[in-house]
């Protein structure tokens, strides 16, 4: 921006940097520091005194990992096992369906692609109720064919999997995303895979995929934080509280009668944020680059 | 901030990788729901039940003991105690689900909407085949026992089980009214002498702007204001035991948001809104500390007198023993008259869908045993729910006021909340306009009179889905 | 290609869809369907659904809750999704320049976005805490008396914009990239043309970078039409739900899995639907002549 001076420009940046990043800051520092001085609002970065700042942050953070009533660390498991099944799931339903709409030729490819994009509008509160119905309805059906009380392992009400099943079948916004990768690889490997006998799910697997891990691993990296942040879902799928992901785990420590404990509650949520960040560190290019081409359409 | 480096690379791909393993690991052997003690019940083939309750810290220690008293007096059940937070709401939607709990602890005023959708199982035949009757309760408690069945214009059917009983009233500290020269063992009868309290307690900050900063309230009606709705009462001498609805009509099935008691009562608070300033009275309340911590109000001192149950003398009890508090029922506007005073209780259901509903009743049985039911009410500080109490459970009762409770539970004026299916959804729309009362928005009465359609509203569109249901109206 | 081999190939290009096929016929199709079928009901959840004709749509008419949450939600999109934009391409311009440790502010300004809402809600209403938050500390230092941000009415609004704002990292980042590719000869040419950096911006950035811009207003108003996670956690209370704070989404959430009205929460799902979808043909059809595409035609 030529438009400003150097100097100012600097003072410009780091200001905004600074709000953007003051409440995560505050956040941390709240976490520090012991419940009643945390209550009070004073002004000050360390708790006093700084120098039991140590003791006080680990007292801090070991009540909440410790903590009967709200699991950290239970909520954590259920939280990395939706995660994960739901990032494999997603990652590879949506490769195989990105790769029928558009390294296969076949009449209708346009049509259903149109209707995957016209699905990223359809908004979730139009579904999320009978969606409940309609998992209710799947264990109804299980129950009339037999599986169920047989099997109850694959009962869908009262466990984590409505929260991960869905993304088995692929994520419209992640089939655009990789469908567009997979148009900007040359035809010509196909071509050359073919005439080595390779089939269409040889070259898929054994080609086309691993050639796709860039974009892969945008998608892998933007849904395990969609779901790691999810609160709807399970707000409305998970009743039993031995099933609560960190998400909904963090609700319950805002208390019932105004009681919150804002020190713990600042060291669950800078907990349960902290994988993302360093998730983000690790990977900053990957995110920048697939959020811009998000944009890019 | 980028590691372009090969190294940064390796060591970034490194780091991932870690990341991964780790979590992998501790999604497969980290810990899971329930306990070690469950997990051994069910391969020792007993049947584990699921008891979802609200309780925490030591309400919740007490229920635990009750039932590890009960999992070792036998060895076909296990009673698992899972802390559910927001009861009402996901047991509805669990039981919805087809995936209930075993027993689920609810509050009172949950039971007439689960009993109207079916959500309960009726105790009627189950409950007497353990020794638990209705005759065992004291009588201002039964009232949340029963309710009308779904669909029938029958009697009403027993639904649940009473497993602690609190009612609300008037605590004061003893010494702010020895301070400001009230009588410390006589708490305000009559509305005019809660008023006068209250103005000789109010202590403003010197020299301050405006007003002056509140240093201390008399009775402040947002602390704790969990129960916006219950002034109408007193303004009308009592609820439907005294021939007064209240706020809600159950005979015309009404709201009576509009009737002279509660606009009273409802211009009687926003008096003293207005009285202690807007400004000065919302700072003041974010000065508060929690509710269950030493700075605490009432123990603090900041506020002279609340309206609280009696599981406020644990709060006492564990920051500031040496509290001098005093109780009496919440004034009326005459004084006269058996005490008014709303019985707020805790229950235990069987929901629909219960897999083993004998084994259920079974544990609830246990639960109101006499030497049960005492621990959890000493625990909870709160009187039995039994008609019957045995002395020495009276005598060193831990709250000093326990017999206005249970003199509220044997009077004919004490009121529950209203008995109707929508109570949750005409509390919320309640309680926001309450808030609009205190706020000073508008004057109270045309805020009243402006919610009485919509409450109203809420309570014809049930009634009307009850008919589309083919169930008797008001049945 | 022969009838035959056609065939086949569409029967090959189904399997490869079957995932998303079946899991969009089962998990978006059947409950939209559902749905609509609901909101002609009543529906309590735990009783099967009983035909109700329209009186779920005409409740909502005569419902004042109902107008209550569609004011609240109408300005929190009126104002957050300009404000957004607007932030968003400013602090695009600024940081996406030729400036020493780029990646350093553009990652403090993207970072919120990864904070789940539920944290960032509870950090935010302990920030605007009357009295002991620290937004009105600061104020305080100036000698501004800070208003009760999360309960006094008239503040609910300006702190759900500013929560939101909170969040604009993203479209920044879609922006910074946009910008990039603007060619540099348009930037000279306005130069020749004895344009100022200012009008430079206006006229060269800005529409060059329409397409973006058209891309976040539609994504951002969606999101403003169905929020949820932040206003439930900080305005629905047990003593009471904030007036200011009630929007469309808690309500419908409400309808359906707290008072047992799910017919009811169906209608109000297809008239939310119904409104996205205007508002979406309404910004395409503005964009038609706001939004200028390279190479002519409309985007890939």
């Amino acid at each position: 921006m030529k438009a400003i001076p150097r100097a100012a420009l600097y003072v410009l940046l780091v200001a905004i940097s600074a709000a953007f990043v003051l409440p995560l800051v505050w956040m941390l520092s709240t976490s520090i520091k012991p419940e009643a001085q945390a209550a009070s609002g004073a002004m000050r970065l360390l708790p006093e005194p700084a120098g039991d700042t140590l003791t006080i942050a680990a007292e801090n953070y070991g009540k909440v990992w410790n903590d009967p009533a709200v699991r950290f660390p239970l909520y954590l498991r259920n939280t990395l096992i939706v995660a994960a099944l739901s990032v494999v799931g997603m990652t590879l339903s949506s490769a195989v369906v990105a790769f029928g709409l558009s390294r296969v030729r076949w009449r209708g490819r346009g049509v259903v692609f149109a209707l995957v994009l016209g699905t990223m509008m359809i908004p979730f509160p139009v579904i999320m109720a009978p969606l409940f119905v309609v998992f209710r309805g799947l264990d109804g059906a299980m129950e009339a064919v037999g599986l169920l009380p047989t099997f109850e392992s694959l009962r869908l009400m009262g466990t984590l999997k409505p929260l991960w099943l869905p993304a088995w079948f692929g994520g419209a916004f992640n089939i655009f995303l990789l469908r567009q990768f997979y148009m900007g690889l040359p035809a010509e490997l196909d071509e050359a895979a073919r005439i080595d006998g390779c089939s269409q799910w040889g070259i898929f697997w054994r080609m086309i995929l691993p050639l796709s891990r860039p974009a892969l691993a945008v998608v892998a990296l933007f849904h395990f934080i969609y779901v790691w942040n999810d609160f709807l879902g399970p707000l409305i799928f998970v009743n039993d509280q031995d099933q609560f992901t960190l998400a909904r785990g963090l609700q319950l420590y805002q208390g019932q009668a105004g009681n919150t404990p804002w020190n713990l509650l600042m060291a669950a949520s800078a907990m349960m944020i902290s994988p993302i960040l360093v998730l983000f560190v690790l990977t900053q290019r990957t995110f920048v680059k697939g959020v811009a081409s998000e944009g890019l359409k | 901030m980028s590691v372009g480096t090969r190294a940064g690379t390796m060591t970034r791909r490194a780091a991932l990788g870690a990341m991964a393993a780790g979590g992998l690991g501790f999604a497969l052997l980290g810990p899971r729901g329930g306990g070690a003690a469950e997990r051994q019940a069910a391969a020792s083939g007993r049947i584990v039940l699921d008891y979802w309750e609200k309780w925490t810290r030591h309400e919740g220690d007490a229920m635990r003991r009750v039932v590890d008293a009960f999992n070792q007096s036998q060895g076909r059940i296990f009673v698992r105690y899972v802390v559910t937070a927001d009861i009402g709401q996901k047991s509805m939607v669990a039981i919805a689900g087809g995936a209930p709990p075993d027993l689920i602890g609810l509050y009172a005023f949950n039971v007439p909407g689960y009993a109207e959708s079916g959500a309960l199982m009726p105790l009627d035949d189950l409950a007497p085949r353990f020794g638990v009757t209705l005759g065992m309760y004291a009588e201002g408690v039964r009232g949340v026992m029963t309710h009308r069945a779904p669909g029938r214009s029958d009697g009403p059917r027993w639904w649940a089980c009473v497993n602690t009983a609190g009612s609300v009233a008037l605590y004061y500290s003893r010494a702010a009214f020895r301070e400001v020269g009230l009588d410390p063992d006589r708490g305000p009868r009559t509305i005019a002498e809660l008023d006068e309290a209250h103005r000789r307690l109010v202590k403003r900050r010197a020299g301050s702007e405006g007003r002056g900063a509140l240093e201390r309230v008399g009775f402040f009606h947002p602390e704790p204001g969990w129960w916006s709705w219950i002034w109408a009462y007193h303004f009308a001498g009592g609820g439907p035991g005294a021939g007064t609805p209240g706020i809600y009509d159950a005979a015309a099935d009404r709201a009576t948001v509009d009737a002279p008691a509660n606009i009273e009562a409802m211009r009687w608070m926003q008096g003293y809104s207005r009285d202690l300033g807007q400004r000065e009275a919302r700072a003041f309340k974010e000065t508060f500390g929690n509710y269950f911590t030493p700075e605490n109000p009432f123990l603090t001192g900041k506020v002279g007198m609340i309206v609280q149950g009696p599981w406020v003398a644990n709060l006492i009890g564990a920051f500031r023993p040496d509290f001098d508090y005093g109780v009496c029922a919440f004034p009326t506007l005459d004084g006269q008259g058996p005490p008014v005073g709303h019985i707020d209780t805790d229950v235990i259901v069987i929901p629909r869908g219960a897999r083993h509903p004998e084994a259920s009743m079974e544990f609830i049985a246990w639960t109101q045993r006499q030497d049960m039911t005492e621990l959890l009410a000493t625990a909870h500080c709160k009187p039995s729910p039994l008609a019957v109490a045995s002395e020495s459970f009276l005598a060193n009762h831990p709250n000093r006021g326990v017999r206005v409770h249970y003199d509220l539970f044997r009077s004919p004026r004490a009121f529950h909340a209203p008995r109707t299916r929508v109570w949750q959804q005409i509390k919320d729309e309640f309680d926001t306009q309450v808030q609009r009362v205190w706020r000073d928005e508008a004057p109270a009465e045309e805020i009243m009179r402006a919610l009485q359609p919509r409450a109203q509203a809420i309570l014809d569109r049930a009634a009307e889905q009850r008919r589309r249901r083919g169930g008797r109206v008001g049945a | 290609m022969s009838a035959a081999r056609e065939a086949r190939a569409t029967l090959t290009g189904l399997a490869w869809c079957a995932p998303w096929l079946i899991g969009a016929a089962l998990f978006l199709f059947l409950p939209m369907g559902l749905s609509v079928y609901y909101s002609f009901t009543d529906y309590p959840l735990l009783e099967p659904p009983v035909w109700a004709g329209a009186t779920n749509y005409a409740r909502l008419w005569d419902d004042p809750t109902f107008w209550r949450v569609v004011r609240n939600t109408a300005w929190f999109v009126a104002l957050s999704v300009p404000a957004g934009l607007i932030v968003g391409v400013v602090l695009a311009a600024l940081l996406g320049g030729r400036v020493r440790l780029a990646r350093l502010w553009q990652a403090c300004v993207f970072i919120p976005t990864l904070v789940p809402v539920i944290a960032g809600a509870m950090v935010w209403m302990w920030l605007f805490n009357g009295e002991l938050g620290l937004v009105n500390r600061v104020l305080g230092l100036v000698g501004v008396r800070g208003p009760a941000w999360l309960v006094d009415e008239t503040w609910v609004l300006p702190s759900m914009v500013i929560m939101s704002l909170w969040g604009v990292g993203q479209s920044v980042v879609i922006f910074i990239a946009a910008m990039q590719d603007v060619p540099a000869y348009l930037y000279e040419a306005g130069r020749l043309d004895g344009m100022n950096p200012a009008r430079q911006f206006w006229h060269v950035t800005v529409p060059m970078i329409s397409p973006q811009i058209l891309f976040s207003a539609i994504v951002s108003t969606i999101n403003a039409v169905q929020v949820f996670a932040v206003p439930y956690v900080l305005f629905r209370k047990p003593d009471g739900q904030n007036p200011a704070g009630h929007y469309y989404s808690m309500y419908l959430y409400e309808s359906a899995f707290v008072y047992g009205q799910m017919g009811y929460a169906c209608a109000m799902a297809w008239l939310q639907m119904l409104v996205i979808i205007a508002l979406t043909g309404l910004m395409f059809w503005a964009s038609r002549r706001l939004v200028h595409y390279r190479g002519g035609g409309a985007g890939a």
